[in-house]
Protein backbone atom coordinates (compact mmCIF):
# COMPACT_ATOMS: atom_id res chain seq x y z
CA UNK A 1 0.00 0.00 0.00
CA UNK A 2 2.86 2.37 0.88
CA UNK A 3 4.90 1.28 -2.14
CA UNK A 4 1.48 2.11 -3.78
CA UNK A 5 1.09 5.78 -2.64
CA UNK A 6 5.00 6.02 -3.22
CA UNK A 7 4.47 5.44 -7.13
CA UNK A 8 1.72 7.70 -7.49
CA UNK A 9 3.44 10.60 -5.41
CA UNK A 10 6.51 9.94 -7.81
CA UNK A 11 4.05 10.17 -11.16
CA UNK A 12 3.10 13.08 -9.83
CA UNK A 13 5.78 14.67 -8.72
CA UNK A 14 7.45 13.53 -12.44
CA UNK A 15 4.35 15.01 -14.15
CA UNK A 16 4.54 18.13 -12.50
CA UNK A 17 8.22 19.10 -12.80
CA UNK A 18 7.47 18.33 -16.94
CA UNK A 19 4.84 20.72 -16.66
CA UNK A 20 6.84 23.10 -14.60
CA UNK A 21 9.55 22.35 -17.29
CA UNK A 22 7.25 23.38 -20.15
CA UNK A 23 5.95 26.37 -18.58
CA UNK A 24 9.03 27.96 -17.97
CA UNK A 25 10.64 27.11 -21.62
CA UNK A 26 7.44 27.97 -22.97
CA UNK A 27 9.27 31.48 -24.77
CA UNK A 28 12.13 29.40 -25.94
CA UNK A 29 9.51 27.33 -27.95
CA UNK A 30 7.15 29.96 -28.18
CA UNK A 31 4.00 29.87 -31.24
CA UNK A 32 4.69 32.87 -33.46
CA UNK A 33 1.88 32.16 -35.99
CA UNK A 34 -1.90 33.12 -35.26
CA UNK A 35 -4.40 31.70 -37.37
CA UNK A 36 -6.80 34.84 -37.81
CA UNK A 37 -10.26 34.11 -39.30
CA UNK A 38 -12.57 36.50 -40.59
CA UNK A 39 -16.11 36.29 -40.74
CA UNK A 40 -17.78 39.10 -43.05
CA UNK A 41 -21.66 39.21 -42.06
CA UNK A 42 -24.76 41.08 -43.52
CA UNK A 43 -26.94 41.71 -40.82
CA UNK A 44 -30.54 43.21 -41.80
CA UNK A 45 -34.05 43.25 -40.32
CA UNK A 46 -35.56 41.49 -43.80
CA UNK A 47 -37.41 38.09 -43.40
CA UNK A 48 -35.72 35.52 -40.38
CA UNK A 49 -32.43 33.59 -41.29
CA UNK A 50 -29.57 32.72 -39.87
CA UNK A 51 -26.56 31.22 -41.86
CA UNK A 52 -26.26 27.69 -40.56
CA UNK A 53 -22.28 28.49 -40.23
CA UNK A 54 -22.74 31.47 -37.58
CA UNK A 55 -24.79 29.46 -35.97
CA UNK A 56 -21.99 29.68 -32.85
CA UNK A 57 -21.60 33.14 -33.42
CA UNK A 58 -24.97 34.66 -33.42
CA UNK A 59 -26.63 33.97 -30.38
CA UNK A 60 -24.33 36.62 -28.79
CA UNK A 61 -25.09 38.98 -31.15
CA UNK A 62 -28.80 38.71 -31.40
CA UNK A 63 -28.51 39.80 -27.44
CA UNK A 64 -27.38 43.11 -28.76
CA UNK A 65 -28.44 43.96 -32.47
CA UNK A 66 -32.26 43.80 -33.48
CA UNK A 67 -31.62 42.04 -36.68
CA UNK A 68 -33.49 39.49 -38.09
CA UNK A 69 -31.43 38.31 -40.60
CA UNK A 70 -27.71 37.28 -40.52
CA UNK A 71 -25.60 35.89 -44.01
CA UNK A 72 -22.34 34.70 -44.05
CA UNK A 73 -20.62 37.10 -47.20
CA UNK A 74 -17.17 35.90 -46.59
CA UNK A 75 -15.17 33.25 -44.45
CA UNK A 76 -11.59 34.07 -44.81
CA UNK A 77 -8.77 32.58 -43.00
CA UNK A 78 -5.25 33.40 -42.47
CA UNK A 79 -2.06 32.34 -40.59
CA UNK A 80 -0.47 34.94 -39.74
CA UNK A 81 3.16 35.49 -38.23
CA UNK A 82 3.94 38.77 -36.03
CA UNK A 83 3.17 41.68 -37.62
CA UNK A 84 2.14 40.33 -40.99
CA UNK A 85 -0.63 42.21 -42.78
CA UNK A 86 -3.65 40.00 -43.35
CA UNK A 87 -6.17 41.95 -45.75
CA UNK A 88 -10.06 40.90 -46.53
CA UNK A 89 -11.54 42.29 -49.31
CA UNK A 90 -15.00 43.63 -48.10
CA UNK A 91 -17.81 44.85 -50.23
CA UNK A 92 -18.19 48.57 -50.85
CA UNK A 93 -14.75 48.80 -52.15
CA UNK A 94 -13.68 48.58 -48.15
CA UNK A 95 -10.89 46.48 -47.16
CA UNK A 96 -10.18 45.14 -43.80
CA UNK A 97 -6.14 44.80 -42.73
CA UNK A 98 -6.17 42.80 -39.46
CA UNK A 99 -2.10 42.50 -37.42
CA UNK A 100 -1.52 40.87 -34.92
CA UNK A 101 2.05 42.56 -33.49
CA UNK A 102 2.37 40.38 -30.57
CA UNK A 103 1.28 38.50 -27.34
CA UNK A 104 0.32 40.65 -23.86
CA UNK A 105 0.27 37.70 -21.01
CA UNK A 106 -2.49 35.28 -23.12
CA UNK A 107 -3.89 38.08 -25.24
CA UNK A 108 -3.48 38.49 -29.23
CA UNK A 109 -2.52 41.92 -29.72
CA UNK A 110 -4.34 43.21 -32.54
CA UNK A 111 -3.87 46.24 -34.98
CA UNK A 112 -6.83 46.43 -37.05
CA UNK A 113 -8.24 48.74 -39.94
CA UNK A 114 -10.67 49.20 -42.18
CA UNK A 115 -10.59 51.55 -45.24
CA UNK A 116 -12.46 53.10 -47.82
CA UNK A 117 -11.08 53.64 -51.24
CA UNK A 118 -8.00 53.54 -49.87
CA UNK A 119 -8.17 55.71 -46.99
CA UNK A 120 -8.36 54.50 -43.33
CA UNK A 121 -11.77 55.21 -42.10
CA UNK A 122 -11.49 53.31 -38.78
CA UNK A 123 -8.61 51.75 -36.82
CA UNK A 124 -8.71 50.16 -33.45
CA UNK A 125 -5.66 48.54 -30.83
CA UNK A 126 -7.03 45.22 -29.31
CA UNK A 127 -6.01 42.56 -26.65
CA UNK A 128 -8.01 39.39 -28.13
CA UNK A 129 -8.04 36.61 -25.87
CA UNK A 130 -6.32 33.77 -27.79
CA UNK A 131 -9.27 31.47 -29.41
CA UNK A 132 -11.97 34.10 -29.20
CA UNK A 133 -13.20 36.70 -31.10
CA UNK A 134 -14.40 40.45 -31.77
CA UNK A 135 -16.96 42.15 -33.68
CA UNK A 136 -16.61 45.09 -35.35
CA UNK A 137 -19.51 46.48 -37.21
CA UNK A 138 -21.21 49.15 -38.28
CA UNK A 139 -20.59 49.76 -42.35
CA UNK A 140 -24.05 49.95 -44.33
CA UNK A 141 -24.19 48.02 -47.13
CA UNK A 142 -27.59 47.04 -49.32
CA UNK A 143 -29.66 47.63 -46.56
CA UNK A 144 -28.20 46.28 -43.91
CA UNK A 145 -24.89 46.34 -42.20
CA UNK A 146 -22.06 44.49 -42.10
CA UNK A 147 -20.69 43.01 -39.33
CA UNK A 148 -16.70 41.83 -38.91
CA UNK A 149 -16.12 38.42 -36.73
CA UNK A 150 -12.38 38.52 -36.14
CA UNK A 151 -11.26 35.76 -34.20
CA UNK A 152 -7.85 35.00 -33.07
CA UNK A 153 -5.93 31.40 -32.35
CA UNK A 154 -2.20 31.07 -31.58
CA UNK A 155 -0.76 28.17 -33.22
CA UNK B 1 38.04 29.52 81.99
CA UNK B 2 40.09 26.96 81.86
CA UNK B 3 43.75 26.72 83.04
CA UNK B 4 46.29 26.54 80.27
CA UNK B 5 47.95 23.44 80.81
CA UNK B 6 51.83 23.53 79.22
CA UNK B 7 52.68 19.55 79.46
CA UNK B 8 51.16 18.74 75.98
CA UNK B 9 52.08 20.64 72.88
CA UNK B 10 49.44 21.04 70.36
CA UNK B 11 51.47 19.18 68.15
CA UNK B 12 51.81 16.11 70.90
CA UNK B 13 48.07 16.01 71.22
CA UNK B 14 47.61 15.97 67.69
CA UNK B 15 49.96 12.87 67.12
CA UNK B 16 48.17 11.22 69.85
CA UNK B 17 44.99 11.07 68.18
CA UNK B 18 46.51 9.89 65.43
CA UNK B 19 48.29 7.16 67.21
CA UNK B 20 51.78 8.58 65.88
CA UNK B 21 53.36 8.97 70.10
CA UNK B 22 55.38 6.45 70.97
CA UNK B 23 53.61 3.76 73.42
CA UNK B 24 54.55 5.13 76.68
CA UNK B 25 54.06 9.00 76.01
CA UNK B 26 50.79 7.65 74.46
CA UNK B 27 49.61 5.95 77.71
CA UNK B 28 50.60 8.98 79.67
CA UNK B 29 48.92 11.69 77.48
CA UNK B 30 46.19 9.30 78.05
CA UNK B 31 46.47 9.33 81.58
CA UNK B 32 46.60 13.04 82.03
CA UNK B 33 43.91 14.29 79.57
CA UNK B 34 41.18 12.43 81.61
CA UNK B 35 42.15 14.69 84.22
CA UNK B 36 43.13 17.33 82.76
CA UNK B 37 40.38 19.58 80.93
CA UNK B 38 42.64 22.11 79.53
CA UNK B 39 44.05 19.10 77.30
CA UNK B 40 40.89 17.08 77.31
CA UNK B 41 39.10 20.14 75.74
CA UNK B 42 41.78 19.79 73.24
CA UNK B 43 41.93 16.08 72.73
CA UNK B 44 38.18 16.42 72.06
CA UNK B 45 38.10 19.27 69.58
CA UNK B 46 41.49 17.32 67.38
CA UNK B 47 39.32 13.78 67.79
CA UNK B 48 35.99 15.40 66.43
CA UNK B 49 37.55 16.87 63.56
CA UNK B 50 39.28 13.32 63.18
CA UNK B 51 36.46 11.30 62.98
CA UNK B 52 34.94 13.66 60.70
CA UNK B 53 37.78 13.42 58.81
CA UNK B 54 37.51 9.83 58.89
CA UNK B 55 34.05 9.51 57.99
CA UNK B 56 34.37 11.54 54.75
CA UNK B 57 37.43 9.25 54.09
CA UNK B 58 35.29 5.84 54.65
CA UNK B 59 32.71 7.08 52.50
CA UNK B 60 32.48 5.21 49.03
CA UNK B 61 33.27 7.20 46.34
CA UNK B 62 31.18 7.97 43.13
CA UNK B 63 31.40 5.63 40.78
CA UNK B 64 31.80 6.98 37.29
CA UNK B 65 31.23 4.84 34.66
CA UNK B 66 33.79 6.32 31.78
CA UNK B 67 32.03 3.73 29.66
CA UNK B 68 28.69 4.27 30.03
CA UNK B 69 29.02 7.38 29.99
CA UNK B 70 31.23 7.64 26.87
CA UNK B 71 27.89 5.22 24.96
CA UNK B 72 25.74 8.29 26.13
CA UNK B 73 28.01 10.72 24.29
CA UNK B 74 28.24 8.82 21.79
CA UNK B 75 24.19 8.44 21.09
CA UNK B 76 23.36 12.37 22.04
CA UNK B 77 25.75 12.95 19.40
CA UNK B 78 24.48 10.92 16.92
CA UNK B 79 20.42 12.12 18.00
CA UNK B 80 21.64 15.61 17.25
CA UNK B 81 23.11 14.96 13.75
CA UNK B 82 20.32 13.50 13.01
CA UNK B 83 18.45 16.29 14.08
CA UNK B 84 20.17 18.38 12.17
CA UNK B 85 20.33 17.01 9.07
CA UNK B 86 16.44 16.65 10.15
CA UNK B 87 16.26 20.41 10.43
CA UNK B 88 18.67 20.85 7.17
CA UNK B 89 16.91 18.91 5.08
CA UNK B 90 13.71 18.67 6.85
CA UNK B 91 11.43 20.21 4.72
CA UNK B 92 12.82 17.39 1.85
CA UNK B 93 12.93 14.67 4.51
CA UNK B 94 9.92 12.31 4.27
CA UNK B 95 7.61 12.59 1.47
CA UNK B 96 9.80 14.64 -0.54
CA UNK B 97 8.18 13.70 -3.81
CA UNK B 98 4.80 15.05 -2.34
CA UNK B 99 6.63 17.94 -1.10
CA UNK B 100 8.49 18.68 -4.74
CA UNK B 101 4.85 18.82 -6.26
CA UNK B 102 3.21 20.98 -3.97
CA UNK B 103 5.84 23.40 -4.14
CA UNK B 104 5.78 22.99 -8.32
CA UNK B 105 2.00 23.32 -8.12
CA UNK B 106 1.95 26.38 -6.42
CA UNK B 107 5.02 28.05 -8.67
CA UNK B 108 2.92 27.01 -11.20
CA UNK B 109 -0.49 28.37 -9.87
CA UNK B 110 1.57 31.57 -9.30
CA UNK B 111 2.72 32.02 -12.55
CA UNK B 112 -0.40 31.10 -14.09
CA UNK B 113 -2.24 33.46 -11.98
CA UNK B 114 0.09 36.25 -12.75
CA UNK B 115 -0.05 35.61 -16.45
CA UNK B 116 -3.33 36.17 -16.19
CA UNK B 117 -4.65 33.22 -18.16
CA UNK B 118 -5.56 30.23 -15.66
CA UNK B 119 -8.12 32.36 -13.81
CA UNK B 120 -9.62 34.89 -16.15
CA UNK B 121 -12.36 33.31 -17.59
CA UNK B 122 -14.72 35.87 -16.72
CA UNK B 123 -12.65 38.74 -18.75
CA UNK B 124 -14.12 40.19 -22.47
CA UNK B 125 -13.26 38.68 -24.92
CA UNK B 126 -11.21 41.55 -26.36
CA UNK B 127 -10.12 44.70 -24.68
CA UNK B 128 -9.97 47.58 -26.28
CA UNK B 129 -6.68 49.17 -26.19
CA UNK B 130 -7.52 52.72 -28.65
CA UNK B 131 -9.93 53.48 -31.43
CA UNK B 132 -9.24 55.85 -34.27
CA UNK B 133 -11.58 57.06 -36.80
CA UNK B 134 -13.57 59.80 -38.82
CA UNK B 135 -16.92 58.48 -37.72
CA UNK B 136 -19.11 60.39 -34.64
CA UNK B 137 -19.74 57.54 -32.99
CA UNK B 138 -18.16 54.80 -31.90
CA UNK B 139 -19.96 52.38 -29.53
CA UNK B 140 -17.82 49.82 -27.29
CA UNK B 141 -19.96 46.57 -26.36
CA UNK B 142 -19.81 43.56 -24.42
CA UNK B 143 -22.61 41.22 -24.24
CA UNK B 144 -23.82 39.56 -20.64
CA UNK B 145 -23.11 35.94 -21.17
CA UNK B 146 -20.29 35.38 -23.22
CA UNK B 147 -18.71 38.73 -22.05
CA UNK B 148 -18.15 39.14 -25.90
CA UNK B 149 -16.53 42.39 -27.15
CA UNK B 150 -18.52 44.10 -30.27
CA UNK B 151 -17.27 47.94 -31.41
CA UNK B 152 -19.75 49.21 -33.34
CA UNK B 153 -19.41 52.74 -35.64
CA UNK B 154 -21.58 54.49 -37.56
CA UNK B 155 -20.96 55.65 -41.01
CA UNK B 156 -23.51 58.34 -41.46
Amino acid sequence: MVHFIETIIKTISIFTGLSCFCLFTQPAFAKNQVLTDVKVIHASTGPAHIDPRLKGNISELKSVFKYTSYRLIKDQKMKLNFNQKGRVILPGKRTLVVIPSDMNGRRIRYQINIHRNNHPVFQTQVLLKNNCSITIGGPQFKNGTLLFNISGSLQ
Amino acid sequence: MKKQCTKYTLEEISRFIDNELPQDQHAALAKHHVHCPYCNQIVEQYQSITDVYKEHLNRIPLEIDTLKIKEKFGQTLKNSKKKSKGSMFGFFGKYIYLKLASITAIVMIGLYTFQGGFFDPSGPSAIVKSVDTDFASVMIIETQKEKHTIIWFSET
